[in-house]
């Protein structure tokens, strides 16, 4: 479990449970009213019946339509997700490859880029500290920022902006 | 990263909607308990009948206005698509559907219709009254009121024995057919889960967060 399970009104879980039970009032009491229509039709009370039936329905078929799209809304946030996560990792991608990192360099730049400091680095790949950092330099050097903080901000900087930009249509940094 | 369980994706979803999930497990139970458990005619087993009838028409409803693997649009009836299936199934090659696989279709409608069956002609022995107005009436019975029982104007007094027998006999043989139809399902999905390997009941209960994470 990545985050603790939140239960909010607008969860599919909820909106199922209350259309749950819409639909067994809905059902048992409208089985009532049809078959009382047979043995007592239009007495006083068949308005207030004919009105709770509608209420009934039409609660089931506002449950029915939230349920479906809080399940819409949920679909296209996590494909939107998916596609904004992807996208992130192309334009990265492809930047590494314009800046010509080395295959090390670009496992290292990747693991700077998600958080990492030289330590948990070098842990990570096996390598001493030092090499770590000068991998860094050399990617900082080759890439032209003044440091960490100017490397991550590189690629967030687009994000800020008018959205990721197109594959290949990357920031205005030149290459080589 | 799970590119066949996106929602947009090939195969079918790796977690079936709540609505799914809850009339299916409860269109189960009702079967299981009505069949096995209440004894036929008893007001319990009227409550729950009715139940299950309610469950029938939400997901009735829901495949016309749900998501689209909900909808029976995504798993047309076709009987010649789940024989070919099954025989693909049999050479150990079978096709992923965005839906219920053609098999399980024909399934799925095929438990619809005798859970129908089942549901009207059980309507149709008790005149349609409701579970309450069963219990009022057993209630005044037991009281000693019997005119309850020979009240012209109830829809129960023009059903005579004959019919009754004839629905009480309809009524049985679906069920039984049901009970059938749900055991070759459930044989049916644990043979499609071996060829596949891939776990077709976890979707129906809480999904992959219950194997991966």
């Amino acid at each position: 479990m990545t985050r603790p399970p939140t239960l909010r009104l607008t969860h599919p879980a909820v909106i199922t449970a209350f259309l749950m039970v819409q639909t067994l009032a809905a059902v048992f009491f409208l089985g009532d009213v049809v078959t009382e229509l047979f043995t007592d039709p239009l007495g006083p009370h068949v308005v207030l019946e004919g009105l709770t039936a509608l209420a009934l329905i039409s609660g089931m078929a506002f449950g029915t339509l939230t349920l479906r799209a809080a399940l819409d809304r949920l679909r296209t946030q996590s494909a939107a997700l998916a596609v904004a996560a992807g996208s992130l990792a192309q334009v990265i991608d492809t930047q590494f490859t314009d800046w010509r990192l080395t295959p090390a360099e670009r496992d290292v730049g990747l693991l700077a880029l998600k958080g990492l400091d030289v330590a948990e680095i070098a842990a990570v790949r096996g390598a001493a500290t030092g090499t770590v950092r000068a991998q860094l330099a050399h990617i900082y050097a080759k890439t032209g920022v003044s440091g960490r903080a100017q490397f991550a901000a590189f690629f967030v900087e687009d994000l800020l902006g008018s959205g990721v930009p197109a594959i290949g249509a990357g920031p205005s940094a030149t290459s080589s | 990263m799970a590119t066949a369980s996106q929602p947009g994706g090939e195969g079918p979803p790796d977690l079936w909607d709540p609505l799914i999930r809850v009339s299916h497990w409860g269109i189960a139970a009702v079967v299981l308990s009505n069949a096995l458990l209440t004894s036929g005619g008893s007001t319990l087993h009227v409550w729950i009948g009715w139940t299950g009838m309610a469950l029938l028409l939400l997901r009735l409803i829901w495949g016309v206005v749900g998501p689209r693997e909900a909808r029976f649009a995504a798993f047309p009836p076709n009987p010649l698509a789940a024989l070919r299936h099954l025989g693909h199934l049999l050479r150990g090659r079978a096709a992923l559907y965005p839906s219920h696989n053609p098999a399980g279709a024909m399934m799925a409608y095929a438990l619809w219709l005798s859970l129908a069956v089942v549901i009207a002609t059980g309507l149709g022995m008790t005149g349609a009254a409701t579970p309450m107005q069963i219990a009022r009436q057993n209630a005044a019975v037991a009281a000693g009121d019997w005119s309850v029982l020979v009240d012209t104007t109830a829809p129960k007094a023009d059903a005579s024995p004959d019919w009754t027998k004839t629905l009480q006999g309809i009524h049985e043989v679906a069920a039984n057919l049901m009970l059938f139809l749900a055991f070759l399902h459930v044989a049916g999905v644990v043979v499609e889960s071996r060829a596949m390997r891939r776990n077709l009941v976890l979707p129906m209960i809480a999904g992959t967060r219950m194997r991966r994470k």
